[in-house]
């Protein structure tokens, strides 16, 4: 400390040759702060190791936990990605409904990249629309308006 | 003998000494610009009440219906398709097509005015004519691309719930399965 403090003190006595008003007066101020820099030091650390007062909604467990990872590819195929359903669309049309889907028929290779699509796989349009795409024998062919109508109204979920 | 055409001729009157328009079968019409329209549309279907659209569309099913000589359901789906076409026409609601995919009756509405985003107010529409139509309940639930399935009352909120969930027209069709009566 004695040191340092002579060392200004020398630097100070050549500022003040030199411009006695500015300079001299920071050059003071830092020797004043060197001559009291134990006393503040101290005073800063014991304001930092007091803890400070943290409102309830702080996440103060939020460093300690890591960040969640990003996504990955498994994750992007939760709800907002079966909506496309591109590779169903591809398939042409004389795959067969459900039944002969599942029962031991080898998979295509988007279900294998999919395998536990929530779509059913039974319709396999291609984007336009197709007469008896599904189940053919059970559907008669409309021959009225009302047998039409008796058709689409019958409908329900799976 | 129908012959399965529309005859548009005579179609609205015009009375311009009482500034009133009618149609054929003698409901008066009133001409309104499309972004009227589309604002009032837009609003009723906020508020979850779409029924003065299903009422217009009933409007247009009973003009459709006075065109026919026998009822719709035993008639070809061509003649049904060519008088409601025309109607849904001549009252500037676009060009109307019917597809089938499956078992389900898609109807396609091309060329509509742009109501609502999510095309209740088409929606709406549809099912009233229809329903008037086939005197029968039935909804038109949109399916993107201006196309709408026709389904039991019963079971709309259910394809609708797919569809807002991001199943297409296809995938609509394939969690559907023909259920006859017993």
């Amino acid at each position: 400390m004695s040191d340092r403090e002579d060392r200004l003190r020398s630097l100070l006595d050549k500022v003040r040759a030199k411009r006695p008003d500015e300079r001299a007066t920071r050059a003071a101020d830092a020797l004043d702060r060197i001559r009291t820099a134990s006393g503040t030091t101290a005073a800063v650390q014991v304001q930092s190791s007091r803890p400070a007062p943290v409102p309830s909604s702080f996440p103060t467990q939020l460093p300690a936990s890591p960040l969640p990872e990003p996504p990955t590819s498994p994750a992007l195929e939760s709800p907002t990605r079966y909506s496309s359903q591109p590779p169903r669309v591809e398939r042409p049309l004389s795959v067969g409904p459900r039944a002969r889907v599942s029962s031991g028929a080898p998979a295509v290779a988007s279900q294998s990249r999919r395998p536990e699509s929530i779509r059913p796989q039974s319709v396999a349009p291609t984007g336009q629309p197709v007469i008896y795409a599904t189940d053919p024998p059970e559907l008669p062919r409309a021959k009225t308006f009302g047998d039409l109508l008796e058709l689409t109204l019958s409908l329900r979920p799976r | 003998m129908h012959d399965g055409r529309f005859d548009p001729s005579g179609f609205y009157e015009f009375n311009l000494t009482d500034g009133m328009v009618r149609a054929r079968t003698g409901e008066r019409v009133v001409i309104l610009s499309e972004d009227v329209l589309s604002a009032l549309v837009a609003a009723a279907a906020r508020d979850g009440d779409l029924t003065p659209l299903r009422r217009l569309g009933e409007l247009l099913g009973e003009q459709v219906l006075g065109g026919l000589d026998r009822p719709a359901s035993v008639l070809s789906p061509e003649a049904v398709l060519g008088h409601a076409s025309a109607v849904t026409a001549l009252f500037g609601w676009g060009r109307l097509a019917f597809e089938r995919w499956g078992s389900g009756l898609v109807i396609a509405l091309r060329d509509k005015p742009e109501l609502d985003e999510d095309e209740l107010g088409a929606a709406a529409l549809l099912g009233g004519m229809f329903s008037e139509i086939s005197q029968r309940q039935v909804s038109c639930v949109p399916t993107g691309d201006s196309k709408f399935i026709m389904v039991d009352f019963e079971v709309a909120e259910t394809v609708w719930g797919w569809f807002k969930d991001g199943a297409d027209l296809p995938a609509i069709v394939g969690m559907l399965e023909a259920k006859r009566a017993s």
